[in-house]
């Protein structure tokens, strides 16, 4: 009889975990992205075509075009670091990103979204970009999501004279 | 100013520390008894602390741009209200304001006739308060200055960073971030904080009870209300910063799965699973092993959640910036960690109890799948947030997970859940009432299949949302109608007060009725709405569903010294008629090349016509419109209500179970005989 209610009690531990980890595991496979930098993105351009990945970039404000009546946007990122270790060598995020949006150097890259222009885009913001690159190169950008309220670093306003 | 607010501070500090040493000492003397000075200090402790916020209050209110913290988060054409609250809008402010909190809560849990710490328990929320004032003062200092130096350059610091430096005081300030300014920013982060710090206490005795190895009892009658009070105080928090992102575009409808969000989300889930055990074991004297494990786990996961939200190591729109108190933090967190761990396994034999499970549908048998669900899906969202990082940790390579990921693993367990909410007040009922009850059952079912229909009729093919919206309605139903059984049973003059005896339970139905409603607007959202965006010149219309949109003009104004207002005049028609003008707006801030949308919804119980200004030209004119029917939406911020509501019933059941056990059994035994005579 304990035998009995034993196994039924194990039966059931097994059934769960394995639907559990069935869940987990097969959601962590198809909803992985990859954060990539824009020279990643570009050095390894062919085998990525159509792949769904995450790019994080600088807005470069003067690139910005927009088309109310489409609901096309289009604008370019330019590369910063991935590596947070990094960014906190070179002063903070808010410091590479506005180095970055100055330095012609930097690889770039163009990017497509459609839908709404969002309230955060502007110069020297972060953009990071989950989407895909399509056969001309260009980032289609399926979610946007722009750095950031509360991550407010402040600059000193001017000195007042 | 600053000097008060510096003093007041230090001093709350130093009083933490000096009651630190206090208990310290009386600990190895082995004392039982708390010193009386280490509670003196305490309070002490806490009123500087408090004179400190407040002078930090009136410094921004008075707008002193000599300090830092003020300078990037107050402007002047703040209103005072949001003067007041940026307190919170910035990481400087609201770490300050966090560890205040915590220092109330430690105020709270002394006073009182007697105090509800002892030794141990008083060493653990001691350290806490210590480590987050310590952490405010030391890394982020509120009442840091702004200096000129010798050279011309400005500089921050507390003291005059050098020789020939001067305070500098600026004309103006940054002020809060735009997206910021909204009534939830208000209340949002005070009730997810007051939530989280008061986790604090009943994790404290637990520590301590583990450590004297004392018996759970007595610990869980001085938690309960704690316990619940956190409870309600995170849930309301959660609810209402749902309903604040649902209001501004840019934070993605109601829920994101956003790192931040679903970290705040574990501990509410470990201590929603908790209060289920907790009933058991007040009942069954089972559990407690696992009553323990969650006590812990829930205060362990508000530490987490700061972490996430503080480090900086986890990309989200909510978390502040990179920042210096992150290895502090999570040295902390797994100080606790491994500390709780250690006791419990330690004390794991001691704590055994009598198994006994009924039937496989036996109300005990329920809330163990309950739980089961519960800590199942704390699991996967902290698979969710950890595995990102330990991914790229370990092997460099910086990965997320989709939002799908939480979708698709957690949707199944949430519609568990609802269905096991709908029939819980049907199980743990004697035979006979449930025979009763039985007869009636085409109530609920016949309601739960009309709601099928009228989603079914309205084009709605998904079986998700249709059995989703079956069993929701059959629950809320059930719901209704056992109460109203009870009513009749008792008679209705009787009813109040055995609704007020009984509020543990009804309050509990409460929370459950909030929960299903907050499950038909989560359908609502996610199976039922539509929306359409387009371009409109003047006398455009633009359809959707049964309604249609036309832009009327579009204007300029400036009610507000720092943005621009830019509103759409629109109308709404139903079916060819008239039903609400809408304006939806956008507020430009130009000196900060920002800008925030403001939608304009037609709100009723069957839902939202949302709409939203995505873009415009004032000179063509011409705009460009977002609109949206989010049928049962507002059903989510009501289902929020009930389950504050619901809570704070609970809360406010005295703490001594006994005699209400008493009480109830008398209100059952009236309600089973009277209702077996009448019906």
């Amino acid at each position: 009889m304990k035998t009995k209610k034993n196994i039924k009690l194990i039966i059931g531990i097994v059934v769960i975990t394995a639907a559990l980890l069935y869940l987990v595991i097969s959601s962590t496979l198809s909803q992985s992205q990859y954060f990539m930098t824009v020279e990643e993105l570009k050095s390894g351009q062919a085998e990525l075509v159509g792949k769904n990945l995450r790019v994080s970039g600088v807005v470069l404000g003067d690139t910005i075009s927009y088309d109310p009546k489409t609901l096309d946007l289009s604008f370019e990122v330019a590369q910063i670091p991935g590596d947070h270790k990094l960014i906190k060598a070179m002063g903070g995020m808010s410091v590479v990103l506005a180095q970055a949006a100055h330095d012609p150097n930097l690889p770039k890259m163009t990017v497509h979204y459609k839908g709404p222009r969002p309230d955060l885009l502007k110069d020297e913001a972060q953009a990071i970009m989950t989407g895909a690159l399509d056969k001309n190169g260009v980032f289609q950008v399926s979610e946007l999501l722009l750095k950031c309220p509360s991550k407010y670093e402040a600059d000193l306003p001017d000195k007042p004279n | 100013m600053f000097y008060l607010g510096f003093l007041t501070s230090s001093f709350a500090m130093a009083a933490s520390a000096v009651a630190l040493v206090l208990v310290i000492v009386a600990l190895i003397r082995k004392q039982t008894r708390l010193p009386g000075a280490a509670v003196l200090l305490t309070k002490l402790g806490f009123f500087t602390h408090s004179a400190a916020l407040l002078t930090l209050m009136i410094m921004q209110v008075t707008q002193d741009y000599t300090n830092m913290h003020v300078v990037s988060v107050i402007n002047p054409a703040m209103p005072w209200i949001l003067k007041l609250t940026a307190l919170w809008g910035g990481q400087t402010g609201s770490l300050f304001f966090w560890s205040w909190i915590v220092s109330l809560c430690a105020f709270l849990a002394l006073s009182g006739k007697k105090p509800l710490l002892d030794n141990w328990s008083f060493l653990v929320v001691n350290l806490n308060q210590i480590l987050f004032l310590g952490l405010s003062l030391v890394a982020d200092n509120p009442f840091t200055r702004i200096w000129t130096l010798a050279d011309g350059s400005l500089t921050t610091s507390l003291f005059a960073p050098g020789v020939g430096a001067l305070v500098e005081k600026l004309n103006n300030g940054m002020g809060l971030n735009p997206l910021l300014r909204h009534p939830g920013m208000v209340i949002h982060p005070p009730l997810l904080y007051i939530g989280y710090a008061l986790y604090l206490v009943p994790f404290a005795l637990g520590i301590s009870g583990l450590i004297r190895g004392v018996e759970g009892d007595q610990l869980l009658d001085q938690s309960r209300a704690w316990l619940l009070g956190a409870w309600v105080f995170l849930g309301a928090g959660i609810v209402l910063g749902s309903w604040w992102s649902y209001d501004v575009l840019g934070w993605g409808g109601y829920w994101a799965w956003d790192p931040v969000e679903t970290a705040s989300l574990l501990p509410w889930l470990s201590s929603t699973a908790l209060l289920h055990s907790l009933l058991l074991e007040r009942r069954q004297k089972i559990f407690q092993r696992f009553n323990l494990l969650l006590v812990l786990l829930s205060y362990l996961l508000v530490v987490f959640s700061i972490f996430v939200t503080r480090s900086g190591l986890v990309s989200s729109v909510h978390a502040f910036g990179e920042s210096s108190i992150a290895l502090p933090l999570l040295g902390f967190l797994l100080i606790l960690l491994i500390g709780s761990t250690i006791l419990l396994v330690w004390r794991w034999k001691a704590l055994d109890r009598e198994w006994k499970f009924g039937s496989a549908f036996s109300r005990e048998a329920l809330f163990l799948y309950t739980n089961i669900i519960l800590i199942a899906l704390v699991l996967i969202c902290l698979w969710g947030l950890l595995y990102p990082m330990a991914k790229g940790a370990l092997s460099g390579v910086e990965m997320t997970l989709h939002r799908g990921f939480y979708d698709r693993s957690t949707t199944p367990l949430f519609a568990l859940l609802v269905v096991l909410m709908a029939v819980c007040p049907l199980v743990g009922w004697n035979a006979a009432r449930l025979k009763q009850f039985g007869k009636k059952f085409w109530i609920p079912l016949s309601a739960g299949g009309l709601g099928l229909l009228a989603v079914f009729l309205s084009g709605v093919r998904q079986v998700w949302a249709l059995g989703g919206v079956f069993i929701v309605i059959l629950g809320l139903t059930t719901l209704i109608y056992l109460t109203a059984l009870d009513a009749k049973a008792v008679g209705l003059k009787r009813f109040p007060n055995l609704w007020w005896n009984q509020r543990a339970r009804y309050g509990a139905w409460l929370v459950h009725a909030g929960i299903l409603l907050i499950a038909l607007g989560v359908i609502g959202m996610g199976n039922l709405s539509a929306s359409i965006e387009g371009t409109m010149l003047p006398g455009e219309k633009m359809p959707l569903r049964g309604y249609e949109i036309e832009f009327v003009s579009v204007n300029e104004s400036y009610e507000n010294p720092e943005y621009k207002t830019v509103k759409a005049e629109t109308i709404l028609y139903k079916d060819g008629k008239e039903i609400a003008r809408l304006s939806p707006a956008q507020h430009i801030y130009p000196d900060r090349q920002q800008y925030i949308t403001i939608p304009d919804a037609r709100a009723t119980l069957q839902g939202d016509v949302y709409t939203l200004l995505a873009g415009y030209d004032i000179d063509v004119p011409y705009i460009t419109l977002r609109l949206s029917d989010n049928p049962l939406v507002n059903l989510m911020w009501i289902g929020g209500v009930f389950m504050t509501l619901g809570g704070a019933l609970a809360v406010t059941l005295p703490g001594k179970r006994g005699d209400q056990d008493e009480e109830t059994r008398l209100m059952e035994d009236t309600l089973e005989t009277t209702s077996a005579a009448g019906l």
